[in-house]
């Protein structure tokens, strides 16, 4: 996922007063204290290398260095770790998590060495988990839902089945994604996408086959999708709340839909690299980034969920709210976290949807 | 050959050969070794049990092997419009403007100046909805709403790849152009040839290396294109290389990924070396 990014200027000095807040009340992290040296290398989305994605730690660590290649892709992030990135830190996204393990790129964590471990709700902490040991913190998080333009789509819309109506032919925009695709498949048709059945696939093929003339063109990063909604090209979308935090940023008309089916949601995740040299640094890195300080600086500036709920009630910005829908206590009830996947499944979901696309 | 030559060939060639093994050679040896692996999991060579399993996924499926198939038509439909649209820009530039061609010639390559993406994403500005030819035929009253098949299309993969890959093809028929020589069209006009008889008879044939070279620098690179569709093509003009990219970049499905690349690698190899023989490239070349 390619994740589009927004500023807030008055940032750092809202970050600065909440870190120079929570460090009086909060216990010794790790090891490691305010003098520590040395480089943490961090493998990390474009846009994730901002200092003020991480910037509790840097604060409190003022001589070490923080050191980020990218990923492009989940795929792209587990291709490099597979193939030995000097990574000590890596940032998948739910869906991914068993990969890691199965392939030891990634250790137990040992959570008694992450001081805000208790604040994070415990829904959260188990996306972290594989077969009941903790091997990822959650850290930022999102929903997936129908963004749609208010001025072309009057009546609203309230299901995933928009993505099919042939009264929004050449308007409507999915995400280039074979799993996401399967996982639309399930909401609309009722399905449990936990244990999709062949013919369950079939069908699904054949629905985005159909769905293939109606759709404007598969997005695979948000700039791409953002542009086409500002232009009126795209009318309704597969779409992240990023994307409609921005496009509310520009007083363009849209509204994200709360589908019957439920939205969906992706949690951000770090690990810690079976190879990692540094694991006290690594360690006090992931510490930082649960702060409800970090996590103010993510919402506010990024649009983006974090998973200390410490961190909701700081933000103010109205645009941020609704995307966020963080006025509404019972959203993430109502919101189907990602599953895991299996290589197997993850296999046929793309083959599906190279299918899909190929299919003349 | 005396030994020193032989010494003097060696240590040109070492180094060449050694980046080629080690940058081309390797990585496409690895490449066909993920196409015999049943999954991504587990080390390379540790954990693998050889499978002809991806070649039985890409064989039965119909939709990939027909894709390849219009790929590799879209490529040479490309390197066909590109040739024939370079063929009179190399032509009046080495015949008609001469001894200021150089500068010409800079002026051909200046696209090449400007990134790949933005040269392909200034379609969108012509062929979109709201784009220069639609605003046009808007205004003149010609259509009543946007034709939106101009853009997301193959249509418009098909104008995007020619128009970036025309100053490239002009370039070999420029250089053969140039080595033509004047004396025999002299010849031919001194016998009693027309023009066009001249060019047909004399010009066209001494010019077809630069001909088939530049086609074929079009069709290799094209059949295995993704880029372009990825930005122009819409939901419905992928081509062969994007679902190879998606195998690779978005489902870590490395085996089935190397599977179609190494058959794509093979199809395109096997078609230029059909045309080298059919046409006798190498005696043009040599």
């Amino acid at each position: 996922m390619l994740r589009s990014l927004r500023r807030f200027p008055l940032l750092p000095v809202l970050v600065g007063l909440l870190t120079a807040c929570s460090k009086e009340k909060r216990p010794a992290a790790t090891a490691l204290t305010a003098d520590a040296t040395g480089t943490l290398t961090v493998l990390d989305w474009a846009g994730y290398e901002d200092t003020s994605m991480f910037v509790t730690f840097h604060r409190a660590y003022p001589k070490v260095t923080v050191s980020v290649a990218f990923g492009e892709s989940d795929a792209d992030i587990f291709g490099k770790m597979k193939a030995g990135a000097d990574a000590c830190v890596f940032h998948p996204y739910t869906g991914w998590q068993h990969f890691y393990v199965r392939d030891s790129l990634v250790q137990e964590l040992d959570t008694t060495r992450i001081s805000h471990w208790s604040e994070i709700p415990a829904r959260f902490k188990a996306l972290g988990q594989v077969d009941g040991k903790q091997y990822f913190i959650p850290w930022d998080w999102g929903f997936t839902s129908i963004l749609y333009r208010t001025d072309k789509v009057p009546g609203g819309i309230d299901s995933w089945a928009a993505l099919f109506d042939p009264k929004f032919k050449g308007h409507i925009s999915m995400w280039d994604d074979g799993p996401g695709a399967v996982t639309i498949a399930t909401y609309v048709k009722g399905w449990d996408e936990t244990a999709i059945t062949d013919a369950q696939l079939a069908e699904a093929e054949k629905m985005w086959t159909d769905q293939r003339k109606l759709n404007r063109f598969y997005w695979s990063g948000e700039p791409e999708l953002v542009s086409g909604m500002k232009a009126g090209e795209i009318w309704v979308a597969y779409a992240w709340q990023g994307a409609y935090n921005t496009l509310l940023g520009e007083h363009v008309p849209v509204a994200y839909a709360q589908p019957k089916e439920g939205r969906n949601s992706w949690v951000g995740l770090y690990g810690i690299s079976s190879r990692c040299q540094t694991p006290d640094l690594a360690y006090a890195f992931l510490d930082e980034k649960l702060t409800a300080a970090q996590g103010v600086n993510l919402i506010s500036g990024f649009a983006y969920g974090h998973v200390n709920p410490a961190a909701n009630a700081m933000v103010t910005d109205s645009n941020i709210v609704r995307a966020l829908s963080l006025n509404d206590p019972t959203v993430l009830e109502r919101t189907r976290f990602t599953p895991l996947v299996s290589e197997t499944q993850r296999n046929q979901f793309g083959q599906l949807w190279a299918r899909v696309k190929a299919a003349q | 050959m005396p030994a020193e030559s032989r010494r003097r060939l060696t240590a040109l060639l070492t180094p060449p050969a050694l980046w080629l093994g080690a940058f081309l050679v390797a990585p496409l040896l690895l490449l066909s070794a993920y196409s015999f692996r049943a999954g991504v999991g587990g080390a390379l060579f540790r954990d693998w049990v050889p499978t002809l399993e991806q070649y039985r996924i890409l064989l039965g499926t119909p939709a990939f092997l027909r894709l390849l198939a219009l790929s590799v038509g879209i490529a040479l439909l490309v390197a066909v419009l590109a040739t024939l649209f370079a063929y009179p820009v190399a032509y009046y530039l080495v015949f008609r403007v001469r001894e200021r061609a150089g500068v010409y010639i800079v002026l051909l390559l200046i696209p090449f100046w400007i990134s790949y993406l933005l040269r392909v994403m200034a379609w969108k500005v012509v062929l979109g909805e709201g784009g220069a030819v639609n605003s046009l035929l808007l205004s003149a009253g010609l259509i009543h709403e946007p034709i939106s098949a101009l853009f997301y299309s193959r249509l418009a993969v098909v104008v995007t790849l020619v128009y970036v890959w025309t100053p490239f093809v002009a370039l070999p028929i420029i250089a053969t152009l140039y080595r033509i020589d004047r004396a025999l069209l002299e010849a031919a006009a001194s016998l009693g040839a027309t023009p066009w008889q001249r060019f047909w008879r004399v010009t066209a044939p001494l010019s077809l290396p630069g001909v088939l070279a530049g086609a074929v620098m079009v069709f290799i690179p094209t059949v295995g294109e993704y880029v372009t569709p990825s930005l122009v093509g819409g939901s419905s003009g992928s081509m062969y290389g994007n679902i190879i990219f998606d195998f690779f970049g978005r489902s870590a499905n490395w085996p089935l990924g190397a599977a179609l690349a190494v058959v794509m690698l093979a199809l395109t190899l096997g078609l230029v070396g059909a045309t080298s023989r059919l046409t006798r490239l190498e005696r043009f070349i040599g």
